[in-house]
């Protein structure tokens, strides 16, 4: 790699200065994707700044009431094996659980991976039904952005060059919600993504409510398609499912890539979003 | 950018000057000489270059040295005892897990960190632990087979 300069801040008060000085500075989590780029050149940083010694950045908390707080920095080894991820927000355990490799998961960091913004991150379609909102901080102050209005598409984001996510919060939801992760990929790693699907639902006198769909794959970025959700809501019938997933193929523009045509990964999404809401209506007659 | 690092490697604590850029792969290589630690693709994808990071599985390709400072490395040559090798490296030789030997390292060491959590995994949880190490001979029944039967072995 090029050479740069990798500085540690402890404080955010310190980073202030590194990102003010004029400098290229590359902000580093993981790294997963970060020194691929500079491998590649298509970044030539003067600095790496490494957010993993600041504080608050490694805090998971949860509040029954309040929610759950995670510190950009924590890894996605944790989403996958961390208690308090696994009882109150499974979705997002499966779904980590899926992601990547373990080397990878071990690396890379929650913030980094919402950052790098790829229009295939797995991690941003649980963090779309549970309505999770980012942190962030820069030299000119905090702000939240809806992890739903983070991407632009493309892997461009609302963050500023010089503008971290600091935490990201996702509310408390009852303990009867029900999700599913559902993906196809060539390789078992998440590599070469056909398509995918989080599905959610809240389970409240013997009907489903608050139904969230979040798809990847099949746009320019990860989004909920509420044109389907709102057709979801009580007690679907069959004709119900059949017209949410006709308003999912109405409101989805994948492309082609080598390894899949556009229709197939429509025909793929739709097979998977059938499992999933099969799945979750099973579930509430099953409870 | 230079910076003065220590690393617990294989149990020994090691003292070395390395550059900002410098991966961890290219320090264990290169200035320890624990050639052990295969170069493969460099970016992430292979897993010839894990090395347990603080007991974790990492690809050391995708970390700088210097933010191992202070951290405990395991590598391939940290299995071996004085009294031996370790039972997955002879269950690899006993049940082919090493056909041309270059993943081989990675393989034990990924294989390493699931049998410290897990002592007796199924099959499906073996492979779910290699998910991030290829094998370019195809010698994945025979590796799955060894560290079952490492798994077996031990008490």
């Amino acid at each position: 790699m090029k050479a740069f300069d990798y500085i540690r801040p402890k404080s955010l008060e310190e980073a202030v200065g590194h990102l003010t000085q004029g400098k290229r500075v590359n902000i580093l989590g993981g790294g997963v994707t970060l020194f691929l780029q500079i491998q590649n050149n298509e970044l030539t940083p003067d600095v790496i700044l490494d957010v993993k010694a600041l504080p608050g950045f490694h805090d998971i908390r949860y509040h029954h009431h309040h929610g759950l707080k995670l510190g950009a920095a924590v890894n996605l080894q944790h989403l996958a094996t961390g208690l308090e991820i696994r009882r109150h927000y499974p979705l997002l355990n499966q779904t980590a659980q899926e992601l990547a490799s373990p080397q990878i998961r071990n690396r890379a960091t929650i913030g980094g991976t919402l950052a790098w913004a790829s229009p295939v991150s797995e991690l941003v379609a649980p963090m779309l039904c549970y309505d999770a909102v980012c942190h962030t901080w820069s030299p000119r102050g905090t702000r939240t952005i809806p992890v739903s209005e983070l991407y632009l598409g493309d892997f461009k984001t609302a963050l500023e060059p010089d503008e971290l996510i600091t935490h990201i919060h996702l509310p408390s939801f009852p303990a009867r919600t029900y999700g599913v992760y559902q993906r196809q990929t060539i390789r078992h790693d998440g590599r070469r993504m056909i398509a995918g699907a989080a599905t959610l639902a809240i389970h409240k006198h013997h009907t489903l409510t608050n139904w969230r769909i979040a798809v990847l794959g099949v746009d320019d970025r990860p989004k909920r398609v509420p044109e389907a959700e709102a057709l979801l809501e009580g007690a679907p019938a069959e004709a119900d499912i059949a017209r949410a997933l006709e308003a999912v193929q109405e409101n989805i523009h994948p492309q082609d890539v080598v390894y899949a045509r556009s229709d197939y990964r429509r025909a793929v999404l739709n097979a998977l979003l059938q499992r999933s809401i099969h799945d979750i209506i099973s579930n509430l007659q099953d409870s | 950018m230079k910076h003065e690092i220590q690393l617990i490697v294989n149990g020994e604590t090691r003292s070395l000057t390395v550059e900002s850029q410098q991966t961890l792969l290219e320090a264990l290589r290169e200035d320890l000489g624990l050639t052990g630690v295969k170069h493969g693709c460099s970016t992430g994808e292979c897993g010839a270059c894990s090395v347990l990071l603080n007991g974790e599985v990492v690809n050391s390709c995708m970390v700088l040295a210097v933010e191992a400072a202070d951290a405990e490395i395991l590598t391939a040559e940290g299995l071996a005892t004085d009294e031996g090798l370790h039972p997955l490296q002879k269950s690899f030789i006993d049940h082919h897990g090493v056909q041309c030997g270059y993943c081989a390292s990675g393989m034990l060491i990924s294989a390493k960190a699931l049998l410290n959590r897990t002592s007796r995994p199924h099959e499906e949880e073996i492979r779910e632990a290699l998910v991030g190490n290829l094998c370019r001979c195809g010698a994945y029944a025979d590796i799955i087979k060894s560290i079952q039967v490492a798994s077996r072995a031990r008490r």
